[in-house]
């Protein structure tokens, strides 16, 4: 139990993880129906008018996200909501200094588009908008602001419903613990439950 | 009038109360924070995708309210309502030497909060204040202790393997958790290179099997979810609220105040008795007084310090059971350091299920293994395969690539994390502050605590040992850290109010009665006279059993 993520995860806390729903909602009435759900407050507001970001930055925050994890056999960023997601938790969730930073940041990505095609990021053919997210990704994977920004958009996207239960797997209720079992083609792996 | 107050509802309160309660006592437990009703207030049915924002907390509350709770390491929004505000609640340190005190204060306190990790002390243990002079000699050995490690560990049901090590003795365990794969490989390379060292599932306190008992509590074997942090509405594992409270309540003398912060041990110097408990009413300020026969100081190891600080009088102007001048004395922890290392193959085997456990390696310095300092150190630890979390971490890449590299099980992961022991040292203190009061009028605490050689030589040998470690079974380290250099995350606060053969030198005697006070009981951390290197609440639980037996035979002797 300390500072942060890498220094000292206690193994109870390392999670690595996922859920059959009948299971869930049977455990859930054995112990007496505590399912109550709370407010979800981030993903309702996905169809909605952004509300931190501008138009023009949140179509190119939209961008990014589905270039980072795009739609292929399950749906992508876009699809799970997570741009107008990452928008709520950046105007709720994220620091003054960080709001402002990724907005910086966004501007720095048409910069580099600037720089590598003349244009800004959304006025590249996708080809050479995915080459300057992927050149600038290379540079910066490791380093903030855009490391946590990338963070967020992958936690987002592996806690959304879809990323949790249709690309990763999820049980809520496990019931056994497996230590061994056999990988196959089809073997994903578990989503997290939450974000320690 | 009760027959016995009880300060403190967590793991040594809970354990108090049901001790006391059984034995026919009319009890009231004071409870400082809000009532917590187990299963109802738990957050552990949210999925992740309903999780406010995503889990994190905002960045500006983290600032405000929880810059000390935040690195207490499993901070999110399901758990948020478990830790104090730091805003609400002040201490203070000196500026040089930070001491990070992690705390809930609610009905259950850290009993909902813990790690769950359950180990023996041993007679190495409770000989080793005697044997290299630090501390007070413990006045109770292995063999006084061991019948109650018995008596809480049926009740509680301790997940564990029977071992046959001297230095960790076993218990009374309900099945183990198996360890994965690649631990079972671990273990053999550790086992196989250095001689005497071991590597064994953890022991923990999750229910593994059902058993009657359990369930007359409601209480459900462990389902394998690792939500254990938000409460646990199957109330598989151990806490107050699952288990210690719930079987006092049903002897029905039982009586639950929560909101009541106990301002000081009411004193009567004719009899040199304590006749009851000041509190403060945590909304409405106003004061008020309970009486009892008998009072248990388990407010957790630097509130019982600060609460017998507080109650002084003409005839104790230094506090209460304080004639040895040992009360806030003597505060330890555990320090940790932490080896973290990509483990190579088992590419083809995952594992199902989130095993809310690990492995062990009990104490081997000063052991079967000489050390170039005193006593030692054990480590938890694991072996599983990391997910997106981690292997996004060190690599580039986006798009299509990353998705599909992310929807497999990542590499396997060895943790290392070394729990040491820390001497017992005076000048480690925990004193009221001369000046500052907090919104109740108390005064605060101050805390000045630091580690000395002994325990900066323990860590890096922690860090040396566990690199060589993985490297005997192959393992590529990612990183290693010693810590800061702080004290207090280890969050086993103790030994401010130590048992001690000495009346002159230390606070609490053999039955964890004080020397000075015969009818007040301690048997929280404080009543610690040295620290193990183990994870400390078992030890805390048959202590308070202990006292509670005792204090049951005494009152019924006319002794107190």
């Amino acid at each position: 139990m300390t500072e942060n993520y890498e220094q000292n995860m206690d193994p109870t806390h390392i999670t690595l993880m996922m859920t059959r729903r009948a299971l869930l909602r049977d455990a859930l009435l054995m112990v007496g129906g505590v399912a109550t759900a709370l407010p979800i407050d981030l993903w309702a507001n996905s169809n909605s008018t952004p509300r931190f970001f501008d138009e023009a930055e949140f179509a190119l925050l939209d961008e990014i996200c589905e270039i980072i994890i795009p739609q292929t056999d399950t749906p992508g960023a876009r699809g799970a909501g997570v741009p107008a997601a990452l928008d709520s938790l950046i105007r709720d969730w994220a620091s003054a200094e960080h709001q402002r930073e990724f907005g910086v940041l966004l501007k720095e990505f048409d910069a580099k588009a600037i720089a590598a095609g003349g244009k800004a990021l959304l006025q590249l053919s996708p080809q050479q908008r995915i080459d300057v997210i992927a050149a600038y990704d290379a540079e910066h994977f490791s380093k903030p602001p855009y490391s946590i920004l990338k963070n967020l958009v992958l936690r987002l996207y592996y806690s959304s419903e879809i990323g949790a239960t249709q690309e990763l797997r999820y049980e809520h209720v496990p019931g056994a613990w497996e230590p061994a079992i056999k990988v196959t083609p089809e073997t994903r792996a578990w989503a997290s439950p939450g974000p320690i | 009038m009760f027959d016995a107050i009880v300060v403190g509802s967590g793991m040594s309160g809970g354990w108090a109360a049901k001790e006391l309660t059984e034995r026919g006592l009319k009890t009231l437990v004071i409870e400082r924070g809000r009532h917590v009703e187990h299963r109802v207030d738990y957050k552990d049915s949210l999925m992740p995708w309903q999780l406010p924002m995503a889990g994190a907390v905002p960045e500006g509350e983290v600032e405000r309210d929880y810059p000390v709770q935040s690195k207490g390491g499993s901070m999110s929004t399901a758990t948020q309502q478990f830790w104090v505000k730091d805003s609400e609640h002040p201490y203070s340190y000196p500026p040089d030497k930070p001491f990070y005190w992690i705390r809930g204060y609610h009905l259950g306190g850290r009993s909902i909060m813990w790690g769950r990790q359950s180990y023996r002390l041993s007679e190495l243990d409770f000989s080793a204040n005697a044997k290299d002079g630090h501390g007070s000699d413990w006045p109770i050995r292995y063999s006084d202790i061991a019948p109650w490690y018995d008596h809480v560990e049926r009740f509680a049901g301790i997940s564990g393997s029977a071992e046959n090590l001297e230095q960790l003795p076993d218990g009374q365990f309900l099945p183990a958790m198996a360890l994965t794969p690649a631990e079972l490989d671990f273990k053999k390379k550790v086992e196989d290179k250095f001689s005497g060292r071991r590597v064994i599932p953890g022991r923990c306190a999750h229910l593994t099997t059902s058993r009657k008992q359990d369930a007359e509590l409601g209480r459900a074997p462990c389902q394998y979810r690792a939500l254990c942090d938000r409460g646990c509405a199957f109330g598989a594992y151990f806490s107050s609220l699952s288990a210690t409270l719930p079987a006092a309540k049903r002897t029905g003398n039982l009586t639950v105040v929560t909101d009541s912060i106990a301002h000081s041990v009411i004193y009567d110097p004719k009899t040199k008795r304590a006749t009851g408990v000041r509190v403060i009413d945590a909304n409405t300020k106003q004061g008020k007084t309970y009486h009892a026969k008998v009072v248990f100081l388990c407010a957790s190891t630097i509130p019982t310090a600060q609460i017998l600080l507080n109650s002084v009088s003409a005839a104790l102007p230094n506090g209460l059971a304080n004639r040895s001048d040992a009360v806030g004395r003597y505060l330890m922890d555990h320090n940790m350091a932490s080896v973290i290392a990509f483990y190579p193959g088992f590419e083809d085997l995952y594992h199902r299920g989130r095993r809310p456990n690990g492995f062990y390696i009990p104490r081997y310095r000063n052991v079967s293994e000489p050390a170039k300092f005193l006593r030692g150190f054990g480590f938890q630890g694991l072996v599983m395969r990391v997910n997106w979390q981690l292997q996004s971490k060190f690599q580039p890449g986006i798009g299509a690539a990353l998705k599909a590299k992310l929807r497999k099980p990542g590499p396997w992961l060895l943790l290392l994390a070394g729990f040491g022991e820390m001497l017992p040292n005076p000048g480690n203190r925990v004193t009221l502050h001369p000046t500052r009061k907090d919104r109740w009028g108390l005064p605060i605490v101050h805390i000045d605590c630091g580690r000395g050689d002994n325990e900066r030589q323990m860590m890096e040998q922690v860090v040396e040992d566990a690199t060589a470690m993985a490297a005997a079974a192959g393992a590529r380290v990612l990183l290693a850290n010693k810590g800061d250099g702080s004290v207090g995350l280890g969050i086993h606060e103790m030994g401010t109010a130590h048992m001690g053969r000495d009346p002159a030198k230390s606070v609490l005697n053999q039955y964890g009665q004080a020397h000075d006070v015969p009818n007040l009981f301690i048997s929280d951390g404080a009543a610690m006279a040295s620290s193990g290197a183990q994870n400390p609440s078992l030890t805390y639980m048959a202590l308070s059993a202990r006292a509670a037996h005792y204090a049951v035979e005494f009152l019924r002797s006319g002794v107190i």
